[in-house]
């Protein structure tokens, strides 16, 4: 495989779908409205008089960005479906590689945005302003690096599948587990003031997770959609 | 290098939900030759191209490419040499065909500018102000003519069509009869699954495919 072919393709098909999605917006506003959506439930669900609500910022940002990053993986696929255009586009001169990263690549600029909005609104209902930000900040980075290849993977591989809708979370969340543990830990030890070296453990179990799934996903994407 | 086989399938049989459409198919798609096939509602044409195309497997027998099995062919021989027009334009809908043509053509490894995709658009009909249009405002027509011109700029020697004649009105048959006929004169080898009896008229070899298997039903 070339690499630079690879990569030429992967932005082509980037800058496209970046394109689809500014002129659609649909699944940029309906995953924005999610996510906003699910803030002011925890919101309103968990926030008492005189509570501390520092304590939920871990489990009300993580499960807000996992399920709407689950939201933004079932469109993932949609223009290629729509289009009748999966089998060509994984079938390039470069092979599926391009359609698997330049997939990956976009589900990380969802939630990358999707990130960006959350963040400050979770830290501002929930009173953690004073929280430090910078180690959610790299459990956030790994922890979505991580769903975006293997959903990208798993909502790739479900495209024939009859309910996948339901299946995607059923398969996906398990093979998450250990980064999502992980980066809700780190949240959680940082706004408790925690020991680093905890946290540094933590984001080194993210590393290594992200690791294994970069270069696992997209091999087994490609054995998976062959003929 | 008119003759010369540049597909070969040797006894290919396929299952589509359990039973098979397709048993001990042979077929040669030489270069210079437009071949038609057609059959009857379910008799496994569009099977038979998909296996033509390495989109799928077959349950026996093989498909070379140049004489290599499609399933070790390299991917970029593939995606260069064999051209799909399926049931389908292929065509993201919130792009404009212009946009679409120079996509697909560098995903297929032949990279176009936005002036050489609008000459491809233009030759098969299509005006330059809808072509640059997003293809979700197309009529099924004009969505036909923009997926043929995706073909031509792929500049694949091999072409399987599905049905091409879609949605396309008289002018837009008698343009794609011409063009089969220019591209097969350019060397090209090319499998057209119609029910349109002009374009089977049209082709230099006719079968039709019946109990999975493939009949001579004339030539021109």
């Amino acid at each position: 495989m070339n690499p630079s072919l690879v990569l030429r393709l992967t932005w082509l098909l980037l800058k496209k779908d970046l394109r689809v999605a500014a002129r659609s917006r649909e699944t940029w506003v309906l995953v924005l409205l999610f996510a906003i959506l699910c803030v002011l439930v925890f919101a309103f669900g968990f926030l008492r008089e005189g509570g501390d609500g520092a304590e939920v910022v871990p489990g009300a940002l993580w499960v807000t960005l996992q399920f709407s990053a689950t939201v933004a993986l079932m469109r993932l696929f949609s223009a290629e479906e729509e289009a009748g255009a999966l089998t060509t586009v994984s079938r390039s001169v470069a092979g599926s590689a391009p359609l698997f990263f330049s997939k990956a690549l976009m589900q990380l600029i969802f939630t990358g945005g999707v990130t960006l909005t959350v963040l400050p609104l979770v830290l501002v209902f929930f009173g953690a302003t004073a929280m430090p930000i910078g180690p959610t900040l790299a459990a956030l980075l790994l922890g979505l690096l991580g769903q975006a290849v293997v959903g990208t993977l798993v909502a790739g591989l479900m495209l024939r599948v009859r309910q996948r809708d339901v299946l995607l979370p059923l398969v996906l969340y398990p093979i998450l587990a250990p980064t999502l543990i992980a980066g809700v830990k780190v949240t959680a030890i940082s706004a408790s003031g925690g020991d680093p070296e905890v946290i540094a453990t933590w984001l080194r179990l993210m590393v290594v997770f992200d690791a294994v799934f970069v270069l696992a996903c997209p091999w087994l994407y490609a054995r998976a959609s062959g003929p | 290098m008119s003759g010369e086989v540049l597909l070969r399938a040797e006894g290919l049989a396929a299952a589509v939900d359990r039973r098979y459409v397709l048993l001990d198919l042979g077929l040669e798609l030489r270069a210079g030759e437009v071949t038609a096939i057609a059959g009857e509602n379910g008799a496994g044409k569009t099977t038979l191209l998909g296996l033509l195309a390495g989109e799928r497997a077959p349950d026996r027998g093989t498909v070379r490419l140049a004489g290599v099995a499609l399933a070790e062919a390299d991917p970029a021989a593939l995606a260069s040499r064999i051209g799909v027009l399926g049931h389908r334009p292929g065509l993201y809908l919130e792009l404009s065909a212009v946009e679409n043509v120079v996509l697909f053509a560098a995903l297929a490894g032949r990279p176009c500018t936005a002036a050489e995709a609008l000459a491809h658009l233009q030759s098969v009909g299509l005006a330059a102000a809808d072509a640059a249009r997003p293809v979700r405002h197309y009529s099924r027509g004009m969505a036909q003519r923009a997926a043929i011109a995706r073909l031509i700029a792929s500049g694949a020697t091999i072409w399987l069509l599905d049905e091409p004649s879609t949605g396309l009105d008289r002018q837009g048959c008698a343009t794609l009869r011409a063009l089969l006929r220019d591209a097969a004169d350019q060397g090209r080898a090319l499998c057209v699954v119609s029910h349109d009896p002009e374009l089977l008229a049209a082709a230099d070899r006719r079968l039709e495919l019946r109990g999975g298997q493939l009949h001579d039903a004339g030539g021109a």
